[in-house]
């Protein structure tokens, strides 16, 4: 890989006797002579700061401080604001990744039955492919058959969401909806499936939606424990090494002994997340100096979500 | 110019794709970051006002698509990105004749360097807020892998970017008004 774009390394000089790419300087030494780009860019480099740079620098440095002024409502539009430009090509996106993955599925489908079915005939293989793609198609009908029960027998208003996007960073712990504000949706509604708890909304445009999982830190929920009085409040931790996260139940009594297994619910305090939401179960508990705090294993699998509800209202 | 606009669109599209590319479960969860590299580059490519201009796009995508707004909180300004891209990118660019005399090792080494930097401020940002600064583990490879990553594919993109360079006919040379 040849990254010398600039130079050709040693090089004749255009005039006077060529010496193998060097002259004498005044010292008497031999130097190596650039062509006129690169010494040119090097002066440039001894004295950077031209009338342009500075006018450049300038107007960087006006458009830092504008940005630097925003408060959180600001932010939140110019997030917002983004997002909807952005909205089709995360839309597209989402789509095109979808067709990928469902490429790289068949290829691996098609690699198995050579190797398995080596000796069948080419009708066999046809019917078999069918076959795949029927049990393909059940398993979505059932899949969306499901989440259409629960929104018909929940007690909330649900708008069903696709996810298209999730973690974009490294410490916060998000997905991307494709339902906004068109779809009635606004900031910090609860985002649940047909088995629990995901999160809230945060960031909502008018066609896509950022959500906060519940694994995330800033994500604070109160909660109780089945079978017990005490309460407490959930958050996620700031980083996750491995692909489960695990939830913090904060604030416990110490004498709380809660028995891995127990389920936790939304207790409903707060005003964000009504009561009864499934949360997770207990993993470990602990007592610390202070109070008892409980690990939780989430009751919805965040890293694998297809679809999801986010509670509008009651019914 | 022409190339300037190419980088630009590059910068969109990899941050576009940046949202779809999941964390890597087998290296901690550690995020591929491809528009540092793309910004680094053309910090080393581009003129200084133009690299600005690169790093300020960078910075805003950057602001707009990761930072949250939590409970009526914004934990890490909006434009702190365009901060530090615009400072990491100034250093590239100073380096910038060692990148015209062919040497580009150090700047992949230094794209992975710089692409930690950017992920630990941000680290160091959102825990000045939160509290508890901690380092464990799982916490050093969330910094390090992305810049890892970064320095892995640094010379791809830089082998490519090179390559479109000569397809739009740019000039790698000096920036207009100090011509010989």
């Amino acid at each position: 890989m040849n990254l010398s774009f600039c130079v050709r390394w040693p090089q004749p000089i255009a005039s006077g006797a060529n010496n193998g790419g060097h002259r004498k300087a005044e010292t008497g030494k031999l130097v190596r002579r650039l062509p006129v780009s690169c010494r040119v860019a090097n002066r440039q480099s001894a004295n950077p700061m031209s009338r342009t740079n500075i006018i450049a620098l300038l107007i960087f440095g006006a458009i830092l401080g504008y940005f630097l002024s925003f408060g959180p409502e600001t932010t939140q539009n110019f997030k917002a604001g983004v997002y909807r430009l952005l909205a089709p090509f995360l839309t597209g996106g989402s789509g095109i990744k979808k067709q990928i993955t469902s490429v790289r599925s068949g290829l691996k489908s098609l690699d198995e039955l050579e190797h398995e079915n080596a000796a069948l005939n080419v009708e066999n293989r046809e019917l078999r492919a069918t076959n795949k793609g029927l049990r393909d198609v059940e398993h979505e009908v059932n899949r969306l058959r499901h989440a259409l029960n629960y929104r018909e027998r929940s007690m909330f208003k649900l708008v069903a969401a696709e996810v298209i996007a999730r973690d974009s960073s490294s410490w916060w712990r998000t997905l991307t909806i494709n339902r906004g504000k068109r779809d009635a949706i606004e900031t910090d509604m609860p985002v649940v499936t047909d088995v629990g708890l995901v999160g809230k909304t945060t960031t909502v445009s008018d066609t896509i939606s950022v959500v906060l999982l519940i694994s995330d830190e800033n994500c604070r929920i109160a909660a109780s424990v089945e079978g017990s009085r005490e309460q407490g409040i959930v958050s996620g931790e700031r980083v996750t090494g491995g692909l489960t996260p695990l939830l913090d139940l904060n604030f416990l009594s110490k004498q709380a002994d809660l028995k891995p297994g127990q389920k936790v619910y939304t207790s409903g305090v707060g005003g964000v997340f009504p009561s009864g939401l499934l949360i997770g179960a207990v993993k470990i508990f602990r007592v610390r100096e202070l109070d008892g705090q409980a690990q939780l294993t989430p009751a919805v699998e965040l890293s694998h979500l297809e679809d999801v509800f986010v509670v509008t209202g009651r019914r | 110019m022409i190339f300037f606009l190419l980088l630009l669109g590059l910068v969109l599209v990899a941050q576009i794709a940046e949202v779809f590319i999941p964390a890597l479960p087998w290296f901690y969860n550690a995020h591929v970051c491809i528009v540092p590299v793309i910004v680094f580059y053309g910090a080393m490519a581009l003129p200084f006002p133009l690299m600005l201009a690169l790093a300020l796009f960078a910075g805003v995508l950057l602001d707009a698509l990761t930072v949250q707004v939590i409970g009526g909180k914004v934990e890490i300004s909006a434009g702190s990105s365009i901060l530090l891209y615009g400072v990491l990118a100034g250093i590239m660019h100073g380096l910038r004749p060692l990148f015209a005399r062919g040497r580009w090792e150090v700047h992949c080494i230094l794209s992975g360097v710089f692409t930690s930097s950017i992920v630990l401020a941000q680290y160091l940002m959102i825990t000045f807020r939160r509290g508890s600064l901690v380092f464990n583990r799982e916490i050093w490879w969330q910094i390090g892998g992305p810049g890892l990553i970064a320095m892995a594919i640094a010379p791809i993109f830089f082998w490519g970017l090179q390559w479109l360079g000569q397809m739009t006919a740019y000039s790698y040379g000096p920036e207009r008004g100090h011509a010989e």
